[in-house]
């Protein structure tokens, strides 16, 4: 059987290039979800493959490409397949109007014509999204801890929306969101994907700026949307047999090492370095377009004709720019992978080491973000009962979200103890429609602010164990709550919820008493110089930066200290103040006489303190009620807000 | 398309073996019959199906391959 006229015969030198290319093509794909096939139908072109041959064969290599990369980083979690899923169906729409219009132009204009049609796509779409790109992954690689993102306000508002009967829960957003956003965005990237050959331009910044999905998980998701894409438009050419499998294979060969170990990647960088290498290549194909649009100008004549050596030496710049994109994003690829893994080994080294016996001389920043729950401000439980005691925690739980741009995951408790139970069914279902429309009430109040808000209705029969399996479940960074005061034999008898959670929970507890506003006009950071009160520092610290608030470090003495003790306090204190004023926060230390919580609580009022943080030495059970816990006696005297940090 | 563990059937070492031999077959045998196969799956209409499954097989194979290759060369994803 001959060869068909449209498949070119291939030789080692051309299926060496095309492993090479296809392998760092699948690298850049298995990072960014998409981005690594543009240079391979120019690629295969320069190689005498007629176009229409290179795109359906590049086509043919990008599902499965995106289907085994799909497979790879679900494994780590990151795949939100529903969301690909239906962003797909609706690029399959947008591929097909975008190959109409391309036909289109190519009717009208010609050769010429449609090549600046695709080119100025490229300088257009690429400039403005590509370079906002760069800024946020330059405006992120400088916080402090970056792998925390936070939700756009553009998302936020659209997680906000509700539409009846168009609404669809999509994990990578842990939201509920209408379609009627998603299609038109997967409309876009289909578009995209007929024009440019790469839709993940447009689909992974859609889903993280206007969805809402951390940057990881839109460029895996953006693999199932290229899987179904590149699914229909292979059948689609293949219908018309211009698939040159071959060509398709080999590609694949290498681009399956390549995509493999992108994937890997992504489980050692940072959020940013996925926008980076997105921006990167980006900005770069767009100058490798811009390059040539002279060429094509010149061919419709609307500008005057170049000099005749002239065409061809800007396609060939602009062909070299465009491997120097690929090239610039494999190379990012490469050396974050390559530091990761040595960070990796180095860390696993370090941790066989014996610790060190002696006391830091600096301020400790927790390494996990779960011990600066501060620095993330993504999700905020919050407990409510619908008394009077947890609406401080509601009012400013909406009013911190508001500010910091997280969600608010609400939880309203009715406890299933016998008492309830044995009063019969009806109470039961009376408190449960009680509790409902109270968490009704506060996510209209929510949402109103503009704040992604889910509400979460628990029939159980322990309260604080309840809020605790929330936050896990949740992955809260903080929990909010308020508070019922028990004192005395009613503590030790009953106990209390509050204080229950802050011995339990995963991350840092903020305990708001009814009356109190969080105003940001001072904080009391209180410390012994234990880790948890270092990891307290660097909580207060973020908060302080982040509300430009002043700090007073308060170090406590007790008359039984010995002198030893009481030197210490004071480098305690002369280390806090120096790190927070090292940090840009207004700082004053002070290191009082006295019972440590009264003495804090002094301190506080005279102050005029809106938030006392502390750290939590995280004691429970009998070890609390024989030890007792400052952290508690302070709760119990002070009437401002606690932020209790934990350490794990 | 698998991370290697040590509970499924047989060692990361073996299985990248075993996928490997299979994948270089399969790709030696599209060098083999590179024209009756480019003639088959280039006929079009119904025969669309022919391109999208040896895509499949060969992605299912390959990608396992690729996998465990990775893998035996200790670069795994972080923990």
């Amino acid at each position: 059987m001959e060869i068909a006229a449209n498949f070119i015969p291939l030789n080692a030198l051309d299926v060496t290039y095309l492993l090479v290319v296809g392998f760092i093509g699948g690298l850049v794909s298995g990072f960014i979800g998409s981005g690594g096939a543009f240079v391979l139908t120019p690629a295969m072109m320069s190689m005498g493959v007629p176009g229409i041959v290179a795109v359906a064969s590049n086509i043919c290599h990008k599902f499965p490409k995106a289907l085994v990369g799909a497979i790879k980083r679900a494994r780590y979690g990151q795949v939100d397949v529903k969301l690909g899923i239906v962003l797909g169906i609706s690029a399959e729409a947008g591929v097909i109007y975008g190959a109409h219009i391309q036909e289109d132009i190519h009717r009208r204009f010609g050769d010429a014509g449609s090549n600046l049609y695709v080119s100025l796509a490229f300088v257009i779409i690429l400039g403005i999204i590509g370079s906002y790109i760069l800024w946020d992954a330059m405006k992120t690689r400088d916080t402090a801890n970056d792998k925390e993102e936070k939700v756009a306000r553009l998302a936020r508002w659209v997680q906000s929306i509700h539409i009846p009967g168009t609404m669809v829960y999509f994990k990578s957003l842990n939201a509920r969101v209408s379609v009627l956003f998603t299609l038109p965005l997967g409309f876009a990237t289909g578009m995209l994907a007929a024009t440019i050959a790469v839709g993940g331009f447009i689909g992974v910044p859609a889903m993280h700026y206007v969805l809402g999905a951390p940057a990881l998980m839109a460029s895996a998701t953006e693999l199932v949307t290229a899987f179904v894409m590149g699914l229909g438009g292979t059948m689609k050419f293949s219908w018309s047999g211009l698939v040159d499998i071959r060509l398709a294979m080999i590609i694949l060969a290498g681009s399956l090492f390549g995509i493999q170990l992108g994937a890997i990647g992504t489980t050692y960088v940072k959020p940013h370095m996925i926008k980076m290498v997105m921006g990167v290549i980006m900005v770069l194909v767009l100058v490798s377009r811009a390059i040539v649009i002279p060429v094509y100008l010149s061919e419709l004549e609307l500008i005057d004709k170049l000099a005749p050596h002239l065409p061809g030496a800007l396609k060939n710049i602009s062909f070299v720019v465009l491997i120097a994109a690929l090239a610039s994003g494999a190379a990012i690829v490469f050396s974050a992978l390559w530091r990761g893994i040595s960070l990796q080994r180095r860390e696993a080294a370090f941790a066989g080491a014996p610790s060190a016996a002696f006391a830091p001389s600096t301020v400790t920043t927790p390494i996990s973000p779960q011990l600066s729950p501060l620095g993330r401000f993504e999700r905020f439980l919050v407990a409510t009962d619908g008394s009077e005691y947890s609406a401080g925690a509601v009012r400013e739980a909406i009013n911190m979200a508001q500010k910091c741009g997280a969600r608010l995951h609400i939880i309203s408790i009715v406890a299933g103890d016998a008492e309830i139970e044995s009063m019969g069914q009806p109470l039961l279902k009376k408190e449960l429609d009680t509790a409902q429309a109270h968490l009704e009430t506060v996510k209209a109040q929510a949402e109103a602010s503009g704040i992604a808000c889910e509400t979460h209705l628990v029939h159980g029969s322990n309260v604080h164990q309840e809020v605790v399996n929330e936050a896990e479940r949740t992955q809260a960074d903080l929990v909010i709550m308020g508070r019922r005061g028990r004192h005395g034999l009613a503590r030790l008898m009953v106990g209390d919820t509050t204080v229950k959670t802050i011995g339990h929970a995963p991350c840092g507890v903020l305990v708001i008493p009814r009356a109190a506003a969080l105003s940001g006009r001072h904080f009391v950071l209180a410390s012994d110089g234990s880790r948890y009160a270092d990891a307290a520092a660097v909580a207060a610290v973020n908060l302080a930066k982040y509300c430009h608030t002043p700090v007073t470090a308060v170090s406590v003495i007790m008359p039984s200290h010995s002198e030893e003790r009481r030197k210490e306090a004071h480098s305690i204190i002369k280390r806090l103040v120096a790190f927070l004023r090292k940090e840009g926060v207004t700082a004053e230390g002070e290191v009082p006489l006295g019972q440590p919580d009264e003495m804090i609580v002094q301190i506080a009022q005279k102050r005029q303190a809106d938030l006392i943080v502390m750290g939590s030495h995280g004691r429970t059970g009998l070890e609390r009620i024989l030890l007792g816990s400052t952290v508690e006696r302070v709760l119990n005297r002070t009437s401002c807000a606690v932020l209790v940090v934990k350490t794990s | 398309m698998t991370d290697s563990t040590t509970t499924g059937a047989g060692k990361p070492l073996t299985r990248a073996v075993v996928y490997g031999l299979v994948s270089v077959a399969l790709y030696f045998m599209l060098y083999l019959f590179e024209d009756s196969i480019l003639a088959f799956t280039s006929r079009g209409r119904w025969y669309f199906i022919a391109p999208v499954v040896i895509a499949l097989v060969f992605s299912y194979v390959h990608g396992a391959f690729t996998g465990h290759f990775w893998d035996i060369l200790g670069i795994k994803a972080r923990k």
